[in-house]
């Protein structure tokens, strides 16, 4: 069973097309990095991968399940990191990643390992507001795959990231499934067997990392 | 079930949570509502005749305004820091959350009207007793319920400060109809203090179940 088999996934803001019938396929324990220039619709392409979007057509399968209609179900097994950390500042690293896990229904046992992961256990109970950018970034990093997702989206997850980021996030992608949008091809090469480019909606065609280097 | 309600309590409690290490929103409406019973207080020729006829409306548009902003600012909030799509992206139950959310905002109405209140009484004059406060509280569940359902609605458009009112306000008017009455029996008018409650609660369950109902459809898109 595959990760992910989208078919000719579109979508449409009024006349704009962001999405142009876009295939993928991504197997169990992949890594796939989409890249392309700002508006190549790489972020509404992985809005609809994680279920915060739906397609104005095409069809969408996750680990076998129909991506619009299983979305709750689907959303147990996917994390997402999305542009914005999207974090609440008054909640310290420590209480965000609490009550993800009420709404996940999991341990809270697992925040500080998740903190210990994604390198905050310094500051655990620095409120999310008082964190730099890039620790922000680390706690929706650690927020994404709190509750043990099998795919992980990462929007862009390397902005703002110190030097140590590519290593964070090649540890928390190990024995998963992700799609990683970046325009850092560097990292695409380090982290992901395939790559995607899009443009103007349309995808170019996935290749290996080495016909994406040439 | 259980799960539910924990999900519920755990949005409730962050919200209140994070009011409580900002103050953003109740001091502020806490100051409105002082200074809408001041103006009123100049605006209109209170007397020991006419107070208890002018203290519930003024008491009501001063609460009505309130919700509003109260109500509003549970849903924008999350948006304009994009932590409302995070809170959805997980398998917990689209009623649970909204629950959650709506039950915050009556809390800090509950809060302004503890101001309100005493306030009223210390201005107009009129009577301060438990069931003036039963009305008001009996009205607040429901106001809450309706009020955090459109402020869902419109969180994700641009003029939803217009679009708030214009949608809130026209299925509050049975709460401040009811509620009205109740408040006015309470502070020594004829009429049946009973009658108005039932139908406050009526609305209550009314309004409750049916924006349970609809917050699935709302909040998931």
């Amino acid at each position: 069973m595959s990760a992910i088999v989208a078919y000719e996934l579109t979508q449409r803001f009024g006349s704009d097309v962001a999405l142009d019938a876009v295939d993928l396929a991504l197997e169990q324990g992949e890594h796939l990095a989409v890249l392309g220039d700002n508006g190549a619709g790489k972020t509404t392409l992985l809005r609809i991968l994680a279920t915060a979007a739906r397609p104005t057509s095409g069809r969408l399968e996750i680990f076998g399940l129909d991506a619009m209609r299983e979305r709750k179900a689907l959303r147990a097994q996917i994390g997402f990191v999305a542009h914005a950390p999207g974090l609440y500042p008054a909640l310290s690293a420590t209480e965000n990643l609490e009550f993800f896990c009420t709404l996940h229904d999991i341990d809270r046992k697992r925040v500080p390992e998740v903190l210990a992961q994604v390198g905050l256990t310094n500051v655990a109970h620095r409120l999310a507001d008082r964190l730099s950018r890039g620790e922000q970034q680390r706690l929706a990093i650690g927020r994404a795959v709190l509750h043990g997702p099998r795919l992980l989206v990462l929007d862009e997850p390397d902005a703002s990231l110190d030097s140590g980021g590519p290593d964070l996030l090649a540890s928390v992608m190990r024995g998963k499934s992700a799609v990683l949008a970046t325009h850092d091809h560097a990292l695409a090469n380090r982290l992901c067997q395939r790559t995607v480019v899009l443009r103007n909606g349309r995808s170019l065609g996935a290749g290996t990392r080495l016909r994406v280097v040439r | 079930m259980t799960r539910s309600i924990a999900i519920a309590y755990a949005v409730a409690r962050k919200d209140l949570t994070s009011e409580w290490r900002t103050r953003e929103l109740v001091p502020a409406l806490g100051q409105f509502v002082v200074l809408a019973l001041v103006i009123a207080n100049f605006g209109f020729q209170i007397d020991s005749q006419n107070a208890a006829v002018i203290a519930p409306g003024v008491l009501w548009l001063a609460l009505v305004f309130a919700g509003l902003v109260a109500f509003g600012r549970a849903f924008a909030a999350e948006r304009e820091q994009a932590s409302l799509e995070a809170m959805l992206l997980t398998p917990a139950p689209a009623a649970a959350i909204f629950a959650g959310k709506a039950i915050a905002a009556a809390l800090l109405l509950v809060a302004c009207e503890a101001v309100l209140l005493p306030a009223l009484a210390l201005m107009f004059g009129t009577p301060f007793n438990p069931a003036l406060v039963a009305a008001v509280l009996i009205a607040t569940v429901g106001m809450a319920a309706l009020g955090c359902l459109f402020a869902a609605i419109v969180a994700r458009v641009r003029s939803r400060e217009v679009l708030l009112p214009l949608l809130t306000l026209p299925l509050w008017i049975p709460f401040i109809v009811a509620g009205g009455q109740a408040v006015q029996v309470a502070m020594g008018a004829s009429g049946s203090y009973n009658q108005a409650m039932a139908l406050l609660v009526d609305f209550d369950i009314l309004f409750v179940v049916l924006t349970s109902l609809a917050a699935r459809f709302v909040l998931d898109d």
